[in-house]
């Protein structure tokens, strides 16, 4: 099985009272290598499925596989552990701590999973920013970088413990075009050079055009997929 | 439970961005911590000096015959089977005392058996007569209990024939000095000449009031056989009470007194007070505890947005927690030894100030469990403070916070 993600008939529901469903049904095979970007409206349920893909919130119903793996019987503190060492995140906002300076914002995955950084990860951190673009912001805290600076050492962040799949949550959507295109350009080289899996969600076109594989994401149901296309 | 370092590391970042915050609420612990290491130091010195006061120079149990006023009168006899010793008592008199004597220096716990006998006399001088208090000891054991020696005044101790020692109320009211010779009378009546040898003055009046000569002398000055009192002195002034009950099942016909009988109320006193520092000392650990914790819940309320990223990167619930029960100890701990250093210094403050006013002249007793254990108790309040935001910390979801973006 070389599918990195698989979904098997996802639904999911909020609310108690008020009973809403956001995914219906949603069958997905991911290969392994791919930037694939799911696009849709707001609202339209894309977040959610990526969440579900990245352990951040549990399908109703459904099986989630990922590497291969059926990811539903595993308990809290072991879906935490799965994230912290196989799936690198990047939001929309860059969520980095502010307490931190930017090089111990990139470590911190690492130091959760596996306590304090060698040299060796260290060193690593430090190529991640110098490849990113950002080796003299190691010592910087968040305030005191750029929106575009943020976003990158969110990304080095992402990377540091040599994740399985990267997923992304409009990871321009609070940039400006001209670092909107930089980190794009950015996240596709990491797709092709470390034949990374990454999942990314916008609700801009454009910005979705150039990557391998396009999942439209309408009220709930995958409308359109340019791999079956 | 297994701390990760970078739990530590968070705490503290957390702890240092809001710096006025915690230097506060660090402070407010201090000040707790100084009150009730300064309020158990003042209560603890207050209460050996006044237990010290009561029994310093008094013995810690008495035993007595069965009527304990002294009845100088013609011998009696009768034979007792005390503890298997034969023993002769009489009312008001311990005939076989010696052998009393000899148990009671075989007692474990008890440092000095002192016999006694007292009796009431007059020091007659012109056509004035001043009552007096006759004491007659055996030394160096009464030494012990009453410290004649590191309490003279003037003169010398060592009371042998008609040489006497007398307390500085007896010497004030006669206007008698070291040296002077003085017709001391007996309730019968009868009287001698006594010279005196030393001045004494034991701290209270009664006890200054007394005439001592050897146990001998008195015996026969009193006109009395057996003696009045064993005094006792105790290695552990707080059993005195548990060995004289002991000594009570040994002895029956005697009576047997600790000094936590003669003065219930002192200790009555002294047990209300200590209810009441517990008091003001669960108040000042109660308003901690709760301090720590409105402060570390802002915190959790502030942090929230880290917290969810961090545990969207795998932190998990109990390390969520753990970050916040570290934060909890830390200013506990730091609230604790700010705390001991100002109650130490507010001590020292106290004793600069008592003693350059003349006032009370008692030491603050400052020991070690004094200082820890309301270090430790703080510490221990901060850290269960912060199980309410622990678990704030703990349940909160990662997708709270980033999707309410």
């Amino acid at each position: 099985m070389n599918e990195i993600v698989l979904l098997d008939k996802i639904n999911k529901f909020y609310g108690d009272e008020v009973v809403v469903q956001v995914l219906f049904d949603i069958d997905l095979a991911i290969k392994g290598g791919q930037f694939t970007a799911f696009i849709g409206p707001s609202g339209s349920g894309k977040s959610t499925l990526l969440n579900i893909v990245g352990l951040l919130e549990t399908p109703t119903s459904g099986a989630v596989f990922l590497d291969g793996q059926d990811i539903s019987g595993m308990s809290k503190d072991e879906l935490a552990s799965y994230r912290n060492e196989k799936i690198g995140f990047i939001f929309q906002f860059h969520y980095l701590l502010p307490e931190f300076t930017a090089l111990e914002n990139i470590l911190i995955p690492y130091w959760i999973g596996k306590g304090k950084p060698p040299e060796k990860v260290v060193s690593r951190a430090m190529y991640l920013m110098e490849r990113i673009g950002i080796e003299m912001c190691s010592n910087k805290y968040p305030h005191q970088l750029s929106g575009g600076q943020q976003q990158r050492v969110a990304i080095a962040r992402s990377l540091i413990n040599r994740p399985k799949l990267l997923l992304a949550d409009e990871p321009t959507g609070n940039l400006d075009s001209k670092t909107s295109n930089m980190v794009m350009e950015l996240l596709r080289e990491i797709v092709r050079v470390d034949k990374m899996n990454l999942v990314m969600v916008t609700h801009d076109r454009d910005i979705a055009a150039g990557v391998d594989r396009v999942i439209e994401i309408v009220d709930g149901r995958i409308n359109n997929d340019s791999a079956v296309e | 439970m297994r701390f990760n370092t970078y739990e530590f590391m968070i705490a503290c970042r957390f702890l240092m961005s809001g710096r006025s915050q915690t230097i506060l609420i660090i402070l407010g612990i201090a000040v707790g911590v100084a009150v009730q290491v300064f309020l158990i130091s003042l209560m603890d010195g207050l209460q050996r000096n006044l237990i010290q006061r009561t029994i310093g120079s008094s013995p810690h149990i008495t035993i007595a015959p069965p009527l304990s006023s002294p009845q100088p009168q013609g011998i009696g006899s009768g034979t007792i089977d005390d503890c298997q010793m034969p023993l002769k008592i009489e009312e008001g008199e311990i005939l076989s005392w010696q052998r009393y004597n000899e148990y009671l220096e075989g007692t474990p716990g008890i440092t000095v058996a002192a016999p006694m006998v007292n009796g009431n006399g007059y020091i007659e001088k012109g056509r004035s007569s001043f009552p007096v208090i006759i004491k007659g000891v055996t030394l160096p054991e009464a030494d012990v209990i009453y410290k004649f020696k590191g309490n003279l005044v003037n003169g010398d101790i060592r009371p042998g024939g008609n040489n006497v020692l007398i307390g500085t109320a007896s010497s004030e009211k006669s206007g008698l000095q070291v040296g002077d010779t003085f017709y001391l009378r007996n309730q019968k009546g009868t009287g001698d000449h006594f010279m005196i040898q030393g001045i004494f003055d034991l701290g209270s009046s009664a006890a200054n009031n007394m005439v001592v000569m050897s146990l001998e002398r008195a015996q026969a000055f009193l006109d009395v056989v057996g003696i009045s009192a064993i005094e006792i002195q105790v290695q552990d002034v707080f059993a005195a009470d548990n060995l004289a009950e002991r000594l009570r099942g040994a002895f029956s016909r005697i009576k047997v007194e600790s000094w936590q009988e003669r003065n219930k109320e002192l200790l009555s006193g002294l047990r209300s007070q200590d209810t009441s520092s517990a008091m003001i000392q669960f108040f000042v650990l109660l308003s901690i505890t709760l301090g720590i914790a409105s402060v570390l819940a802002i915190i959790a309320i502030q942090k929230s947005r880290q917290l969810g990223i961090l545990k969207a990167m795998g932190t998990n619930d109990k390390g969520a927690a753990r970050i916040f029960i570290i934060q909890g100890f830390s200013m506990g701990f730091a609230g604790a030894l700010v705390g001991i250093l100002l109650g130490l210094g507010l001590a020292e403050l106290f004793m600069i100030g008592t003693k350059s006013s003349g006032g009370p002249t008692y030491e603050l007793k400052i020991t070690l469990t004094n200082i820890l254990l309301p270090a430790l108790l703080a510490t221990a309040a901060a850290s269960v403070a912060a199980l309410v935001p622990a678990r704030r910390a703990a349940g909160l979801n990662p997708m709270e916070v980033i999707r309410n973006e």
